[in-house]
């Protein structure tokens, strides 16, 4: 009963780190409708930069934290701004971008390989790892407390951001549909910028409790596909989606590793996706009806 | 047989498994990141009949191909029926899960260590043979019905199923055949290299096979011929500056696609290019008229 618990907690914890980077990469996915490979890049640059931050000016999270935040969400716009939008203002063809995220991610790993080095990494210890005792039933992590709690204020803000805001309401028009959003008077480019931006913040939140969790290196954002498949399951394009499918699969993740075998849990991971894809495709939020071919 | 031997064979294997890559992303517009995991499968087959069971190295070859052949097929029967980046995530899954087992299933595979003892029976006539035979099979399916009707799933999906080609069916049948291609690659590989390891067919294998058929132009078999050639140089031209590779693959998979999205050649083949230029010629001494009248 401990361990289930324990497991369980595990799950959901891994699982909303897995919710910020699905959010953010489905986001994308709802306004341009391609997948961002480049989003695992993101959590590197997050994860990398507070580091930095952390090191040279004294192991104050708040600050790193903030400015692991903005500095990714200002490469995730420029990095919208310099690779997808010439190829998204020329053209309608999807693959193109596809390439393109594909080529930003490898560029954005191998400049670290290159620059940093591929050696791993530990944050300073500003995050606690102190066992807590919870209810008198089981042993866990602060930290996996802590990313859950962290998670649940940048979706919630997330949520009020979208449900309220003005610009908000512009990502909820384009998600619908970009082009008559954009004949209505918003404007698409600065909205697409806004969009990065807020994918590449989240993915840093996600990229700090990742690199706290399995150490920091420039493969890191590998583990992004998990987000996608997470994406999937719960529906490509829905926010409420990515966050249900996240949870699903950290806690799927996490009882295989506990029950079963760790070295299975990827394998299981696989397994989910084909399985929602053979029997709802639509995942379990998807809203519009697939085309089907 | 020698260091230059060795290069041409190591072209001819890279040039197989780029045709593969080829016909599902450059002919039927369907991106993927993980084909890799097809080559792998291909390579262990053949190690597999051969040193365990003594099958004879040509149908242990056709064995490995006819088997990733399978595993393609299962897999695009769930993703490729659906429009929207299914299968791309799918192969990433795919390549990660081809892995993850090749190196936990100790008994068959003898795990991450790699399997030894492979003879070698891809000699120079050999390779050289199979790229000759594959290729005049690939330029048969592409300008065949088949292949027409490929292309046609890629430029408009729409207009091809209401032209009564059932484009689900099509899909996947080119990813069957380019899993094929890229399992006879991989098992090519095999005899080649005498030895096989689960880390040889990782995601940066399967990106460079997507990059070479970018670089070579999307729809031109002779333009994935050529960058596969291009590119195989290089990249032991290079090889004291290899940490730079990837960087610089990364690089040019986004200067291609904002720059020059059709890649080198474009949709044009070698053999059309004297009829091209006659093309341009005319189109432009028209338009010359055009332009007076």
């Amino acid at each position: 009963m401990g361990t289930f618990a324990q497991q369980l907690i595990n799950g959901i914890s891994l699982g909303s780190v897995y919710a910020l980077i699905a959010v953010g990469y489905s986001l994308v996915y709802s306004i341009l409708l391609f997948s961002n490979f480049a989003h695992g890049g993101f959590i590197v640059i997050g994860g990398y930069t507070c580091y930095y931050a952390l090191r040279s000016m004294g192991n104050n999270i708040w600050v790193g934290g903030f400015l692991a935040l903005l500095a990714t969400g200002i490469a995730a716009a420029l990095t919208e701004r310099i690779a997808y939008r010439p190829i998204r203002e020329r053209t309608d063809i999807k693959l193109y971008l596809l390439i393109a995220s594909l080529g930003m991610s490898i560029v954005i790993e191998n400049l670290f390989v290159v620059t940093i080095g591929g050696r791993f990494r530990a944050l300073p210890p500003v995050i606690p790892t102190n066992p807590v005792r919870l209810f008198g039933i089981t042993t866990t992590s602060a930290f996996d407390l802590l990313s859950m709690v962290v998670a649940v204020i940048f979706l919630t803000g997330l949520q009020l951001f979208i449900k309220k805001s003005k610009w908000g309401l512009a990502i909820r028009a384009a998600a619908c549909d970009l082009r008559t959003a954009g004949l209505m008077g918003v404007n698409v480019n600065m909205l697409i910028s806004i969009v990065f931006f807020v994918a590449g913040v989240l993915a840093a939140v996600g990229g700090i409790f990742l690199s706290v969790r399995y150490t920091l290196y420039p493969q890191l954002g590998a583990i992004t596909i998990k987000a996608f498949v997470a994406a999937v399951v719960g529906g490509l394009g829905s926010l409420p989606g990515a966050v249900v499918g996240s949870l699903i699969l950290g806690l799927a993740e996490m009882l295989t590793a506990g029950f079963i075998s760790s070295q299975l849990r990827d394998l299981v991971v696989f397994s989910l996706l084909v399985i929602t894809l053979l029997v709802k495709p639509t995942g379990l939020f998807g809203k519009e009806p697939l085309e089907k071919v | 047989m020698g260091y230059f031997g060795g290069i041409i064979i190591l072209l001819c294997i890279n040039s197989i498994a780029a045709m593969g890559v080829s016909l599902l992303t450059g002919f039927t517009g369907i991106f993927t990141l993980g084909h890799a995991a097809y080559m792998a499968l291909g390579a262990y087959t053949t190690a597999i009949l051969t040193v365990q069971y003594g099958v004879h190295w040509f149908l242990a070859i056709l064995a490995g191909g006819v088997i990733s052949m399978t595993i393609a097929y299962l897999i695009g029967i769930p993703t490729l029926k659906l429009m929207g980046d299914y299968y791309a995530i799918a192969s990433i899954g795919l390549v990660e899960s081809i892995r993850l087992i090749l190196e936990n299933w100790q008994s068959l595979t003898k795990g991450a260590r790699g399997y030894p003892g492979i003879e070698g029976f891809t000699t120079l006539p050999v390779a050289l043979i199979f790229l000759v035979v594959m290729t005049i099979g690939m330029i048969n399916l592409i300008n065949s019905r088949y292949g027409r009707a490929f292309k046609a799933c890629r430029d408009d999906y729409l207009a091809a199923s209401l032209l009564g080609y059932n484009t689900a069916f099509y899909r996947i049948l080119s990813l069957a055949i380019s899993g094929f291609y890229c399992g006879i690659a991989g098992a090519l590989m095999a005899g080649f290299m005498t030895f096989i390891q689960p880390v040889m067919f990782d995601m940066m294998k399967s990106t460079e096979l997507t990059s070479v058929v970018v670089f070579g132009g999307l729809g031109s078999l002779s333009g994935t011929l050529l960058a596969s050639t291009v590119i195989t140089l290089v990249v032991e031209l290079f090889r004291p500056i290899s940490q730079y590779r990837m960087l610089i693959y990364g690089g040019i998979l986004v200067a291609i696609m904002v720059l020059r999205p059709e890649g080198i050649m474009g949709s044009w083949e070698v053999w059309d290019l004297s009829k091209g230029l006659s093309f341009v010629r005319t189109k432009s001494k028209r338009g010359g008229n055009d332009g007076l009248s």
